[in-house]
């Protein structure tokens, strides 16, 4: 549910993926697979409020953001682990620890309810850069804390992942090569009668690495030339059950990429006055398992690709 | 605030910050290799046929299954000579190449990192002579 990290503040539920995870070391043979995004030449970065369509050894710790809304101040600070088990195929979990201050009242602390999740990557076109993945992921009612929200109510949200870049454009549009889409969408299935919710994302990204390794060096000096200036929209949509108006943020914010690590920072703007008054922000480190242990990471745990 | 959420607030925060730390230092001088420059610079114009291309990686390379071709416009490929990594540098490709004509010119490279990470690119350059 990363893609609705508004969900967290409103409605105290987590937004983050999941997975339950074995190791085993591997040989060094020269492999692609990777924790990394690609799709032929391209690289798709790990995104912060909306998920990737990449079915890879991931890990983000930690995720650091504040919101306001409804008179309460939320910092939330959480982790997302996910590790290809078959080909193309993850597994994953995800947890919040949240922090809330209501104006005027005593604050509280918890974990909010963990996330287990599951992706496929089912089609991938490398000459045109294009990747579609199908997934679901489980909030699990009740492994929360109530005192910051979490919801006894397990919610099952099947999502389709999806991600294009324009590397394919031909020569003359030269300079939005670099750009990429990435998205989401998902529908929430409560265990209650609890609103069916549209959970819906997308990323827009300038890869600057790629149009320095790619099309044009322009001769962008570090840390500029690894750069990724993005914008994300992180959205919720009730669809039934008097679950009112769409809610969500729209996220400007840059991720910088290190051999090892990647660091990016959003601000989380309310699209609507229901979504909140108060802009926040959130930070997160993703580390590149797959480079920092080549030996246990970036490959499947059975099989290979 | 009570004094129980104040402690744990503490311990996270120190725990994220550790995280970060412990993570950092383990960084070897491995990683995934990515095209860092190139001479003809990538997408540019020559005025002269270069007589080498050399390609500089962000990290060393596995010689043995690192390597690049040039083809023309046409799609064809270029004869290109002695396609080596250099001496001193284990992160760079070089190859000569033969007087080139006037036209762009695509550069395909595939290279495994010393971590046996593969990664692949393509860059394009264009020779137009002064008349």
């Amino acid at each position: 549910m990363k893609n609705s990290v508004f969900a967290v503040f409103k409605n105290g539920r987590s937004w983050l993926v999941a997975s339950g995870a074995a190791l085993v070391a591997v040989g060094m043979v020269p492999d692609n697979v990777s924790a990394h995004g690609f799709v032929g030449d391209y690289f798709f970065p790990p995104t912060i409020t909306t998920d990737d369509p990449f079915a890879t050894d991931e890990f983000s710790f930690p995720t650091v953001s504040w919101f306001k809304a409804d008179g309460v101040a939320t910092t939330d600070i959480s982790f997302e682990f996910d590790k290809e088990i078959f080909p193309k195929f993850t597994l994953g979990i995800a947890g919040d620890y949240l922090f809330q201050r209501p104006e005027g009242g005593p604050g509280t602390s918890g974990w909010d309810d963990f996330v287990a999740s599951a992706k496929y990557q089912l089609w991938e076109n490398a000459p045109h850069q294009a990747i579609l993945s199908v997934g679901a992921e489980w909030q699990i009612g009740g492994s929360g804390s109530s005192e910051v929200g979490a919801d006894s109510t397990h919610v099952l949200t099947p999502t389709i992942y999806y991600g294009k870049a324009f590397g394919d454009l031909p020569d003359a549009l030269n300079y939005a090569k670099p750009l990429a889409v990435t998205g989401t969408l998902g529908l929430d299935l409560p265990t209650r009668a609890e609103p069916n919710n549209l959970q819906w994302g997308f990323a827009v990204e300038y890869s600057l690495t790629y149009l320095q390794q790619e099309v044009k060096d322009i001769g962008l000096p570090a840390p500029f030339k690894t750069m990724i200036p993005l914008v994300e929209f992180s959205m919720t949509s009730p669809l039934n059950r008097g679950g009112g108006q769409t809610t969500g943020t729209i996220n400007p914010g840059v991720l910088y990429g290190n051999p090892h690590f990647q660091i990016g920072a959003e601000a989380l703007i309310p699209v609507n006055s229901v979504s909140g008054h108060t802009v926040g922000f959130v930070v997160q480190v993703q580390w590149f398992i797959d480079d920092l242990w080549p030996k246990v990471f970036g490959h499947p745990i059975f099989g290979s690709r | 605030m009570n004094n129980i959420t104040r402690i744990i607030r503490f311990v996270w925060f120190r725990l994220s910050l550790a995280a970060v730390l412990f993570f950092a230092a383990q960084s070897p001088a491995w990683a995934h290799a990515f095209l860092d420059h190139a001479d003809p610079k990538i997408g540019s114009t020559v005025t002269n046929s270069p007589g080498e291309i050399k390609l500089w990686f962000t990290q060393n390379l596995e010689p043995a299954f690192s390597t690049f071709d040039v083809k023309d416009a046409q799609g064809r490929e270029v004869d290109i000579k002695a396609l080596r990594p250099d001496s001193k540098n284990k992160s760079m490709l070089i190859a000569s190449v033969p007087a080139l004509p006037d036209g762009t010119y695509t550069v395909t490279w595939h290279v495994v990192s010393v971590d046996t990470h593969r990664t692949q690119g393509h860059f394009k350059f264009t020779v137009k002579t002064k008349r």
